[in-house]
């Protein structure tokens, strides 16, 4: 299984804080994100990607706690018992 | 403690006992921008007694300020908010020695050796990763930050803990103002305040741990980093 944990703007959005997803063979981050959609059937991957797919600024996304900027973004490949953040944080101070 | 030391924190050490205030009293800490959460974050460290404060601001205050930096009025417009800020610390409590430490924290800025941990009560990530980056392995880091209903609590440890700039890696300043409320704005300091005390007593609860704060629906949620 996938963890997904939600926080911030997006949690409100889709109602809930976490959600588990069956993992499956060849799983990136992009893949799951449009699988969540899916399921939750609330739109809200638009909120975390810009038109042409590229994470917007605003939202971070964590694999086992390290930012898929660091990885292969969002083809960062998932294994089973992966958990993904997705943590829109505030800039203001 | 003098007698009016003791009168002063009287309050506070019948909850946390005279050894922690002790340790509150011998410690130094560096508060990063005395703006929003700067301004209420530096008045309780200097109502609790804090020993030494560094502060670091190259702001000059302006009207919308006022709805939420606790330490200004409206006859400091104009004025810059460093020595602003260390004049009225000053008034609240005389006990806690206050350095000044003028210009932008960018590339070239140095934080004081001394100081046990620093706040990061800064309002851009530039500036936030250029802070981190200028920490001694060994320092606590305790950043705050927040947006409308939304803010989070961070520790981190430098040379321990993943970096701040690789955690917030992609997170750009978005652009205009941020919508910051005045309750918002003391909510995340207080917990911030709070964590700093757990940082001078050994005992840091949000080590590579962010807390998550929805005001919207009060709650609160654990991010591990």
């Amino acid at each position: 299984m996938l963890q997904l944990q939600f926080f911030g703007l997006i949690r409100i959005l889709l109602k809930r804080e976490a959600m588990e997803l069956a993992w499956a063979e060849g799983d990136t981050v992009q893949r799951v994100l449009d699988r969540a959609q899916d399921q939750v059937g609330t739109a809200f991957v638009h909120k975390l990607l810009d038109d042409l797919g590229t994470p917007r600024s605003g939202t971070i996304i964590l694999v086992n706690r390290r930012n898929i900027a660091h990885l292969k973004g969002l083809q960062t490949p998932l294994a089973d018992g992966d958990t993904l953040a997705f943590f829109p944080p505030g800039a203001g101070g | 403690m003098s007698l009016a030391a003791e009168q002063r924190y009287a309050r506070q050490v019948l909850h946390w006992g005279g050894e922690k205030q002790r340790q509150i009293e011998q410690s130094s800490l560096l508060v990063a921008g005395v703006g929003g959460l700067g301004a209420t974050v530096s008045q309780l460290l200097v109502r609790a007694g804090i020993g030494r404060l560094y502060l670091v601001d190259d702001g000059v205050l302006d009207w919308p300020d006022l709805n939420r930096q606790t330490l200004y009025g409206e006859k400091d417009i104009g004025r810059a908010k460093l020595p602003l800020a260390r004049e009225r610390l000053n008034q609240i409590n005389s006990a806690t020695r206050i350095s000044e430490l003028a210009g932008r924290i960018d590339g070239a800025f140095r934080v004081p050796s001394e100081v046990n941990g620093v706040a990061d009560c800064l309002d851009n990530y530039r500036s936030r990763f250029s802070l981190y980056r200028a920490l001694a392995a060994g320092t606590y880091f305790v950043h705050g930050g927040l947006s409308g209903d939304n803010g989070q609590v961070l520790t981190l440890l430098a040379g321990k803990s993943q970096p701040f700039d690789e955690i917030f890696a992609g997170a750009v300043q978005p652009e205009g103002s941020i919508p910051v409320t005045p309750d918002s704005v003391v909510v995340i300091a207080g917990l911030m305040v709070n964590e700093l005390f757990n940082v001078l007593w050994g005992t840091p609860k949000l080590l590579d741990r962010c807390l998550v704060v929805g005001l919207a629906d009060f709650s609160m949620a654990f991010l591990e980093i």
